[in-house]
């Protein structure tokens, strides 16, 4: 069942903030370690509890609220969420606070706000909604579960289904991709990610918000037709295979798409089957990237969903994204993206 | 459609296997003890509900290696007794999907790795940190039991295991699946613990729930898991499902981050929207097992909540007082011991019980009930951020 994209909401390592804009100008990072462009949040929580959110809290619950009133909503009939870590760097001050003190007293301020479901919750709590209240955190499969739920939800004749990822890059969490040698060399150029001297991932976080409705609005962006997770694949084929039967389950076939958002990143060996699929499968297609905008990490196709949206509204493709230009106008949209052993398909259609 | 559960697999404090836990229930032997594994301060003045077995010992019987994360040994072990247990020809050719839940992921590791990581930001020990998270525990679970079709983790506090199952249902319900192995499973952990006990909801003794006097709650640990089946796969099972998943529902309470509100608004629409798919009147409903923490906030609000829609209160008691909060894992453990109840007529006592709450009218069952009649089991699973579901066990005809 495709649902139209009501209302949008993100906060990211680049100017997204603002949906009157469509990335007015490019934010480049020289560093490999990318961080939310921070908002003005007293217009959506008072100081004290500024004071006492966390970042991605704060990020997170604000991306949420953005996309309810751009669809005019107050009220979601329900809220799926999905993020692949929590919320670590909350989660870790309380850890660092008790082995500092070596378990004798610790504020549970910081606990408190340690569980997945926190921003979620914390949504449901500002906008009074005690519906369905879910959150999956499932490394690269988060987001394409809460999606997932959704759909599921609006089989159940829920409407105005509010769905989201958000996930932020932790100190604790960048010294481990640090160690583990997955970070680009710096300094580098965010800009850079298919060069040759590119190899290497730069870490990221965001989050990103939608409101997913049966009816279409003034404000609708395009719909979301449906999406298919699937988990280690063994072969090529079977990337190929699971491509061709989602766009055929969807009464779709690669023909009738335009545009392919590809999940490249800079990590070599994900990077060189998504650049074999874009050389095989998408060659008339207009192949667009998105991690340079807005780094690595495991919700991200939340902000490719958002950037498709944003083509969709706008008809308009900008410039940093291509990857390669097939004059495609944005009408039908698939989004291929990949972490690790989690694959991701989302279709969208223009309205 | 219906949903048969043909399987059911849980280790708890009160035993290793579903046969280990369903004596231990009849003799009111509870797991509440002093901390002997995990490495705490607290181990002599804290009490929990621990499994009283090493990772080495978790390891061997699970086969996974004792490096892993605690949750995940625990949890393989009960989704493993699961599976053997449904009996399902052919269980490769069905689609099936494995849907866990966790809320400490691999904790007990990372709160290890991360005393080195203050020490020495460049530590070496931070390579064995990569992979773990919650879906982590799911993914190297879903390996050794062989499914791809679709997995995924769903971490909502408390409740989390509970909606892993009406998630697994909703796949069914939908064709998009056949099987779905569905629970959760969480161990014990020194955050977790330290937490509770910032918030000052932990008993120092054994945890009396829905007692006046009560304190507050005891931490457990354990996995439980159900295998849920469309009817078509329960069609070609030699032994005929006992029970269905007949009700679920999730609400919230949208009051406050960690305590219930007082008339418990949120849990009261996760049980009326549980009893309106099932289809069932307050009446039909046989058992309630409560999530009944200990804690003052919670025992007030879900029995206010109970009480308000159900009048007059079936019998009711909570399993926490035998196997501890387990957290991520109490729905898919409480949901075990719920179909046990339908399947030998028996309900459980809650354990010390001794005086009545003021603003309740009524009272948990304190003796092992046997030859009773049970057709349908309510469980309720309530946890922070309002979280609050309930699911429905039915006798299957």
């Amino acid at each position: 069942m495709a649902l139209y994209i009501n209302g949008i909401g993100c906060i990211s390592p680049q100017h997204t903030f603002y949906n009157s804009v469509f990335l007015p100008e490019v934010k480049e990072y020289t560093t490999n370690r990318m961080a939310c462009v921070d908002a003005d949040y007293s217009k959506f929580f008072d100081s004290g509890s500024i004071r006492r959110m966390g970042r991605l809290m704060k990020y997170g619950t604000a991306s949420g609220m953005i996309a309810l009133k751009d669809a005019g909503i107050d009220v979601p009939g329900a809220i799926s969420t999905g993020t692949a870590l929590g919320l670590p760097e909350i989660s870790q001050k309380f850890l660092r606070s008790l082995i500092e003190v070596n378990e004798t007293i610790v504020s549970p301020t910081a606990f408190i706000q340690s569980t997945h479901n926190t921003v979620s919750s914390n949504i449901a709590l500002l906008c009074g909604c005690h519906a369905h209240n879910n959150t999956f955190s499932h490394k690269g499969f988060s987001f394409e579960s809460a999606l997932t739920d959704a759909g599921l939800l609006a089989k159940e004749n829920v409407d105005n289904i509010l769905v989201g990822a958000y996930d932020e890059v932790s100190d604790y969490k960048y010294a481990v991709m640090k160690k583990t040698n997955e970070l680009r060399k710096e300094p580098c150029s965010s800009l850079d990610v298919y060069g040759e001297k590119s190899h290497g991932i730069i870490a990221g976080e965001g989050a990103a918000f939608f409101v997913l409705a049966k009816e279409k609005s003034e404000n609708t962006y395009g719909s979301f037709v449906g999406n298919k997770a699937f988990y280690k694949p063994e072969s090529m084929e079977e990337i190929k295979n699971h491509i061709l039967s989602f766009l055929k389950e969807n009464n779709s076939s690669l023909a009738d798409i335009d545009v392919v958002i590809t999940g490249i990143s800079g990590a070599m060996e994900a990077d060189s089957v998504r650049i074999a699929l874009n050389k095989s499968l998408f060659s008339t297609q207009t192949i667009v990237a998105y991690k340079h905008l807005c780094g690595v990490y495991m919700t991200s196709s939340a902000f490719a969903f958002w950037l498709a949206s944003k083509m969709m509204k706008a008809q308009q493709i900008p410039d940093t994204v291509i990857l390669e230009n097939r004059n495609r106008s944005p009408k039908n949209i698939l989004l291929y993206n990949s972490h690790k052993h989690n694959h991701s398909l989302m279709l969208f259609k223009a309205c | 459609m219906r949903v048969f559960i043909a399987g059911k697999g849980v280790i708890s404090a009160i035993g290793n296997n579903v046969q280990e836990n369903l004596a231990s229930l009849r003799n009111s032997k509870s797991g509440v003890s002093k901390i002997t594994i995990l490495p705490t301060r607290y181990a002599e003045t804290i009490p929990a509900a621990e499994i009283k077995l090493t990772n080495e010992e978790l390891a061997q019987f699970s086969g996974l290696c004792s490096n892993e994360p605690r949750t995940a040994l625990l949890s393989l072990i009960a989704a493993k007794e699961a599976i053997a247990n449904a009996n399902i020809p052919d269980f490769k050719k069905w689609r099936t999907g494995f849907i866990s839940a966790n809320t400490v992921g691999a904790m007990d590791k990372t709160e290890t790795i991360y005393k080195y990581f203050m020490e020495d930001s460049n530590t070496d020990k931070l390579l064995e940190e990569d992979p773990y998270d919650a879906g982590y525990i799911t993914e190297l679970v879903a390996d050794k039991l062989g499914i791809k079709d679709h997995i995924t983790t769903i971490s909502t506090a408390c409740s989390s295991s509970a909606n892993a199952m009406a998630y697994g249902a909703r796949l069914i319900k939908t064709n998009q699946l056949d099987i779905v192995v569905a629970g959760g499973c969480d161990a014990m952990s020194r955050f977790t613990l330290n937490g509770f006990n910032s918030l000052m909801i932990l008993d120092n003794m054994p945890c009396t729930p829905y007692d006046e006097n009560r304190k507050g709650l005891n931490l457990g640990e354990g996995a439980g898991y159900v295998v849920l089946v469309s009817e078509k796969v329960a069609a070609t099972l030699a032994k005929k499902p006992t029970t269905t998943l007949s009700g679920y529902a999730n609400a919230n309470d949208a009051f406050h981050q960690t305590a219930s509100s007082p008339e418990g608004k949120g849990n009261f629409m996760a049980m009326q929207g549980a009893l309106e798919m099932s289809g069932l009147s307050t009446k039909d409903i046989d058992y309630i097992n409560l999530h009944g923490t200990g804690t003052p906030n919670n025992d007030l609000s879900e029995g206010m909540a109970v009480q308000r829609i159900f009048g007059e209160v079936p019998y009711a008691s909570s399993t926490k007082s035998y196997t501890g909060h387990t957290l991520g894992a109490c729905a898919g453990i409480e949901a075990v011991y719920s179909i046990l109840s339908i399947e030998n007529g028996i309900i459980f006592p809650n354990l010390r019980f001794e005086t009545k709450m003021k603003e309740l009218d009524f009272v948990p069952v304190t003796e092992l009930l046997e030859n009773v009649e049970v057709n349908h089991v309510m469980s309720n699973s309530f946890g922070f951020g309002g979280n609050c579901s309930s699911v429905i066990f039915s006798k299957a005809n």
